[in-house]
């Protein structure tokens, strides 16, 4: 499920660099975060973060300007899970600093983690989306997902 | 980017695989813990990764556009020679960094750090293995009369001490080494492997995209933890400081400038092989990229100590507030500056390239009096290391050198340098590392190496 949302913002934006995630994007993912969320968690996103890595270092991508990281999109290309074995690209967490919504960052971060996706085989990318979070829905849309014939279910426990 | 596998032949991997029980006992453990801290990853694979999209041709240098050599003979007899150099330097890296992390792998005070760690040197035994098959999967007889099994014996019996580059001859004090060490030598490490992945010798650059994807994971596996710990040390954990950690980032920090080469302003360290289409930058543009990026990661550390300190500061007082520290080198808010992390100048304790033997101070001043000098860096030294025959050797090279008794190129020299002989296992005097195995060919299980 994508988590953290694109927030409210606005602003002149520096020239943007897509690159693949590394140990050094950890607070400006965290700062991303915090301002969207009001929460400073670095030890969760040092988690995240690690993972990620771990899993695929050329993956997960992030958006800087001027040295700050503006946008961040985890993912990775996983199969067999949920009983669909094909190789899917998730796309698990993405975020985008206040500042810079509706500058296209998030399309950039989409277009590069696609594509890497694509180079590991990947046919389909796959996300989860809450409903409320409708910033993110439309955004999702944007980039090309659509509604899929997989029901989402749960079980309060 | 796909990758493909590859096994070396029997009597090389069983040579590798014996190193490892003498060198890494504790690898078995990686097994255990594997589920545990490394779920759904896909297992350890002891192997050569080869990528198989590199470009074919020649992508800089004076032989650009043409194809990439696919043997050693197809390089011009130069580029050839210092490709062979380069790989024998990174094969000692690889085993060396082994050797230092298990001395004090056991020392760890957080089983996820030891987990960490533990995997970074299996990993980094694979990057070894990835050497040893690119010295043993070709004809190398156009620039060395040593055969294949002798330059392997050669890079397995090296120790801490006998490695190629000095950052692989300290030992580690402490489990704070090895986290220090991955984060800012196996950064160096990953300079060298980007650089090389434009190499002109194909089967080299195909082997620097699966190794740079771990290498990332060891750069986190050295930069979160330290991370952890400079909040702890910040929170007035008596026994995480920020001075130990400041002290390491010292040591390791300084050698790890000489693990680019000669990088004297306006020299041409490392030319020859951008022109001969073996790496994309000098050794001075590496090591000025380098700098900047380990004082990244000193930002990022200490903003985390400066917010952990001050958690009623809002995120961007807290940014002013470390950048006022940065600026005025002072004290403010409970903070001095002397309490963050710092890099010494780049001359600074040096034993080659620029500034070797000469007396700068830890902030770039000079001194005419080398006690004084010596004085200054053993300051900034961890203790234990401070103790050792490494500081004491420079000590002595900067006093003689300074009273005109050995000259600077001697003193450089001077280094403790590689043994090139031939040896044996540990385990039985006469046996080597490498040895004949029945049916040869592939790897596997069943060879019987030692009686």
């Amino acid at each position: 499920m994508v988590r953290t949302a694109r927030a409210a913002g606005g602003g002149v934006m520096a020239e943007i660099r897509i690159h693949p995630l590394t140990e050094l994007d950890i607070d400006g993912i965290t700062r991303i975060d915090e301002r969207i969320t009001g929460r400073y968690r670095p030890e969760v996103w040092e988690e995240r973060v690690t993972y990620y890595i771990r899993r695929d270092a050329e993956a997960s991508q992030v958006a800087e300007a001027d040295g700050a990281v503006v946008g961040f999109m985890l993912g990775e290309v996983r199969g067999g899970e949920f009983g669909l074995e094909e190789a899917t690209g998730w796309l698990d967490f993405m975020g985008v600093d206040p500042g810079t919504r509706g500058k296209g960052v998030g399309a950039r971060l989409a277009e590069a983690l696609l594509a890497h996706f694509r180079s590991c085989g990947a046919h389909v990318a796959r996300t989860m989306v809450r409903n409320e979070d409708e910033q993110i829905l439309g955004f999702v849309r944007s980039i090309g997902f659509a509604p899929a014939p997989i029901s989402s279910l749960e079980k309060r426990l | 980017m796909a990758e493909i596998k590859r096994d070396m032949p029997r009597e090389y991997h069983e040579a590798v695989v014996h190193w490892q029980k003498h060198n890494f006992p504790d690898y078995p453990k990686l097994v255990q813990l594997w589920d545990r801290y490394f779920p759904r990853d896909e297992p350890f694979c002891l192997c050569a990764k080869l990528a198989d999209d590199v470009d074919p041709e020649i992508q800089l240098g004076d032989r650009k556009g043409q194809p990439k050599a696919l043997s050693p003979k197809e390089l011009p007899q130069d580029a050839a020679h210092l490709l062979l150099g380069q790989i024998r330097a990174q094969a000692s890296t690889e085993f060396g960094s082994i050797q230092q992390h298990e001395g004090t792998l056991a020392r760890a005070a957080d089983p996820q750090d030891q987990a960490w760690v533990l995997r970074v040197m299996a990993e980094e035994l694979r990057h070894g293995y990835q050497m040893v098959h690119l010295l043993t999967s070709q004809d190398w007889s156009s620039v060395t009369e040593q055969k294949p099994a002798d330059m392997v014996e050669e890079i397995l019996n090296m120790n801490t001490g006998s490695h190629v580059l000095a950052a692989f001859n300290l030992e580690f004090d402490s489990f704070t080494d090895n986290v220090v060490f991955a984060a800012l030598i196996d950064r160096v490490g990953k300079y060298q492997l980007s650089m090389q992945k434009v190499s002109a010798y194909e089967p080299y650059a195909a082997s620097m995209p699966p190794m740079l994807k771990e290498e990332a994971f060891h750069l986190a596996a050295g930069v979160v933890p330290l991370r952890r710990w400079v909040e702890r040390a910040a929170k007035g954990d008596a026994l995480v400081t920020m001075e130990v950690i400041q002290k390491s980032v010292v040591k390791w920090f300084v050698r790890g400038l000489e693990m680019f080469g000669d990088d004297r302003p306006g020299g041409h360290g490392g030319d020859d092989a951008v022109r001969m289409g073996l790496k994309d930058m000098n050794n001075r543009q590496a090591q000025d990229s380098y700098i900047a990026e380990v004082q990244k990661v000193l930002d990022d550390l200490n903003e985390r100590y400066v917010r952990a300190k001050r958690p009623d500061l809002s995120r961007d007082e807290a940014d002013a507030l470390y950048a006022k520290l940065k600026r005025e080198k002072g004290s403010a808010d409970g903070i001095a500056y002397e309490d963050l992390l710092r890099l010494p100048d780049r001359r600074f304790f040096r034993r080659r390239g620029e500034g070797a033997f000469q007396m700068y101070g830890f902030d770039g001043q000079t001194f005419d009096d080398p006690e004084k000098c010596i004085a200054d860096v053993a300051a900034h030294l961890p203790e234990a290391y401070r103790a050792s025959v490494d500081v004491r050797h420079w000590s002595n090279m900067l006093r003689k050198v300074h009273a005109g008794e050995v000259s600077l190129k001697d003193a450089i020299k001077s280094m403790p340098r590689l043994a090139r002989v031939g040896g044996s296992c540990p385990c039985a005097r006469s046996v080597r590392w490498v040895m004949d195995v029945d049916g040869g060919g592939a790897s596997g299980e069943g060879a019987r190496l030692h009686p």
